[in-house]
């Protein structure tokens, strides 16, 4: 019995082999390589001077450092709420027996297939000036006077507005899936067995749907925490970071510190900060919902 | 328990979803270029001419351009291979948005090309970083004659008395003009050039009149109003006023002619918001002009192509009016490197300037797409006369104010100057707040 496991392991490794050693190289190894550049002055090329702890210094007293992780954070605190409201509600919707079952499925998925490059093209397209769909649309409906624009990525807050709802478009799909496997999950009993107690559709919704969903719900907040902290493409596409820098995503700051100034050591030292923020912060969610749990 | 299971599959999924959607992201445009070598012009030539005796040359080239430019390039290596038998070029196009990090890496690993291309504005970061080889000794060896190029052109990739490029170009910053709407506004005189007295206000009162006499769906002045275009404007009235870019001579401190430069950003700013004849954050404004639908249009040379295989769009092109004291405006070039190689291969080398000075004389087919050549000899040959327009921007070519040769030049432009700029045309700030600010923030870039 146990000679078979441990042939068993063993072909499983010789399975994975070929996938570990590509992770290895090209995920593991540049990790523990960025350590290691983080305390280097480092360009393009060359390896220049140690500098210890230096560019962590530096970065502790860099507004541009901290003004960009602030932006990454309002981000995350837009987007998170907003997506976890919308792929439920979506998920709802898909889940009720109607003969447009299969159609919402696929309509709601489908913007997650885009690459982001393209999602974010179709963003900078929808929201520009004169051409724009969203202002054509305010347009046509009377709401945006004849000759008025709107500006959506040149000011700040309408910048924030815009990018938050293509985000949320465009990436909605995959927790709309994870939402609505959940649904199917809780069994019909419970449903029927509060029909019979006479709950009304709020209350089984409330009281019900939402409890079950709580574990997905979890794993879809920490999920979306961490890739939102990551946003940089759609951004970097649809205001460039601008205006003057205010919504420039602390992404952003490490591709322009490492690739445009050269400075791939202070780069690899803010991706480190980064890295212990989003660890600190997974580390706090599984704290809280353990200690619920507990309780 | 099985749910669980459930969950931490859906898990592990998912974050390696995420993962491998983070290493698109940042990779998003390297992603349709790649590079593509192209050999179908070694293979013209092999058999009858390779006797003379010398041995035969592959060299690689390293390449940025794309479109009617990386036709043209290659038609150019193709017609070289043709004539000297015994050198090969052989091109490797790279993204243009990838091109220069990975020259840097490949030069400093050892991997780098032969032959390379470099902007004259970021030759100084080059040589900085031990990409690019001194071309004094090479030049004299294969007959280079610096005296033939406009001095101008040549005189900004030189660096402490020493030639480091060969200039195929450059790229200035100019004006075109939509025929038909200056016409039908009464501007344009009978030989076809536009009506306009070269001032200050003589410029706003051409723009005000096509303001007034054109439908009121024609933009007067087709520009962006952000980044490049609005700051190559902003350059070319600041150089005009006199101003000396924005670095000291000495390259180590931010020094900025202020008065000159508040006075141009107000020139600007005040024909976006107090002339009105700037469309406000226009995101079609090449579309705009190429379709008709504005009079006049401020931008790089490459434009010309462009404007010449639109259909029914007749326009000219001029240089940027002398709106103050002295001709100037912005201006690039594209130049020839040599990147330094693990081994220095001498025939190699000379074969390779050899290369690029034939690239520099047979300039006609790179105009084109509407570049300058670097060689006034050029402008007499008459395949290039024939190509029209050309000749009527070619005196820019020596009134091109370069940036000074600073190490941090894109990133002076990118990080600092079209920072501030940007919110003097959208009105956000005043020119003097914007000026002082963009100083200072010159300042940290080069001190960092």
């Amino acid at each position: 019995m146990k000679m078979n496991k441990l042939r068993a392991d063993v072909q499983a490794l010789l399975f994975l082999f070929p996938f570990l050693l590509v992770y290895f190289l090209f995920t593991i190894w540049p990790m523990i390589k960025g350590v290691e550049m983080s305390f280097y002055k480092w360009t393009l090329i060359k390896k220049m001077d140690y500098v210890g702890t230096g560019n962590y210094e530096r970065m502790f007293q860099d507004n541009e450092f901290w003004a960009s992780i602030w932006h990454s954070t309002i981000f995350v605190l837009i987007t998170t709420p907003l997506m976890l409201v919308l792929a439920i509600v979506l998920a709802l919707i898909a889940n009720r027996n109607s003969r447009l079952q299969r159609f919402y499925r696929s309509v709601f998925f489908v913007p997650s297939i885009l690459s982001v490059a393209v999602a974010s093209f179709l963003g900078l397209f929808v929201f520009q000036p004169y051409t724009g769909l969203v202002n054509s649309l305010l347009h046509w409906i009377k709401l945006l006077p004849e000759g008025a624009e709107i500006f959506w990525l040149s000011e700040t807050h309408l910048a924030w507005i815009a990018i938050s709802l293509l985000t949320l478009w465009w990436t909605v799909g995959f927790n709309f899936i994870l939402y609505l496997s959940a649904m199917q999950d809780i069994p019909d009993e419970v449903y029927e067995a509060a029909r019979l107690d006479g709950a009304s559709d709020s209350q089984v919704f409330w009281r019900i749907t939402l409890p079950l969903l709580s574990p997905i719900t979890k794993t879809i907040t920490m999920l979306q925490i961490i890739a939102s902290f990551k946003v940089f493409m759609q951004i970097y596409v649809m205001t460039g970071g601008g205006p003057l820098d205010q919504t420039r995503p602390v992404i952003q700051l490490i591709w322009q510190t490492g690739f445009r100034k050269n400075d791939l050591g202070y780069a690899s030292a803010m991706s480190y900060m980064l890295f212990v923020i989003l660890l600190v912060l997974s580390g706090l969610q599984y704290w809280i919902n353990n200690r619920k749990e507990a309780n | 328990m099985k749910k669980s299971l459930g969950i931490l599959v859906t898990f592990v999924l998912l974050f390696s979803m995420i993962l491998s959607a983070c290493g698109n992201g940042s990779n998003g445009n390297a992603g349709n270029g790649g590079s593509s070598t192209n050999d179908g012009a070694a293979e013209n030539n092999n058999g009858s001419v390779t006797s003379e005796g010398e041995e035969k040359v592959t060299l690689s080239f390293w390449t940025l351009f794309s479109g009617g430019d990386g036709d043209n390039m290659q038609a150019m290596i193709d017609a070289f291979n043709k004539e000297h038998p015994n050198i090969q070029v052989k091109n490797t196009k790279l993204e243009w948005g990838e091109y220069y990090t990975k020259l840097i890496t490949a030069v400093g690993n050892g991997n780098g090309p032969d032959i390379g291309i470099s902007h004259t504005s970021r030759l100084p970061d080059l040589i900085d970083q031990g990409v690019v080889s001194e071309l004094d000794g090479v030049a004299d060896e294969a007959g280079v004659d610096w005296s033939t190029f406009n001095q101008n052109i040549l005189a900004a990739t030189i660096m402490d008395g020493t030639h480091y490029a060969v200039p195929i170009d450059t790229h200035p910053f100019i004006m075109y003009y939509n025929k038909k709407l200056l016409n039908e506004a009464g501007l344009l005189d009978e030989q076809g050039k536009p009506v306009l007295e070269q001032s200050a206000d003589g410029f706003v009162a051409f723009l005000t009149t096509l303001k007034e006499k054109l439908p009121q769906k024609v933009t007067p002045f087709a520009l962006s109003n952000t980044n490049d275009d609005p700051f190559r404007l902003w350059w070319a009235l600041y150089s005009q006023l006199g101003g000396n870019d924005v670095v000291s001579d000495d390259l180590t401190a931010a020094q900025i002619d202020t008065d000159k430069a508040v006075q141009a950003a107000q020139y600007i700013q005040d024909l976006f918001h107090k002339h009105k004849v700037i469309k406000v954050n226009d995101p079609d404004f090449y579309k705009n002009f190429q379709s008709g639908t504005a009079a006049i249009m401020m931008t790089g040379v490459w434009a010309t192509g462009t404007w010449e295989s639109t259909e029914d769009l007749e326009f000219g092109a001029m240089p940027i009016p002398k709106v103050f004291d002295q001709e100037a405006t912005w201006g690039d070039s594209h130049t020839v490197i040599l990147p330094i190689t693990k081994k220095e291969d001498p025939a190699k080398r000379k074969a390779a300037i050899t290369f690029a000075n034939w690239l520099a004389d047979n300039g006609q087919v790179w105009a084109k797409a509407g570049h300058i050549p670097s060689k006034p000899s050029v402008f007499e040959k008459q395949e290039f006369k024939d190509l029209p327009y050309r000749s009527d921007y070619v005196s820019v070519a020596s009134t091109v104010k370069f940036s000074k040769p600073s190490t941090k030049n894109w990133q002076i432009r990118d990080l600092a100057m079209f920072k501030f700029l940007n919110e003097v045309w959208a009105n956000k700030m005043t020119p003097a707040d914007g000026i002082s600010k963009m100083e200072a923030e010159v300042q940290k870039v080069l001190s960092e």
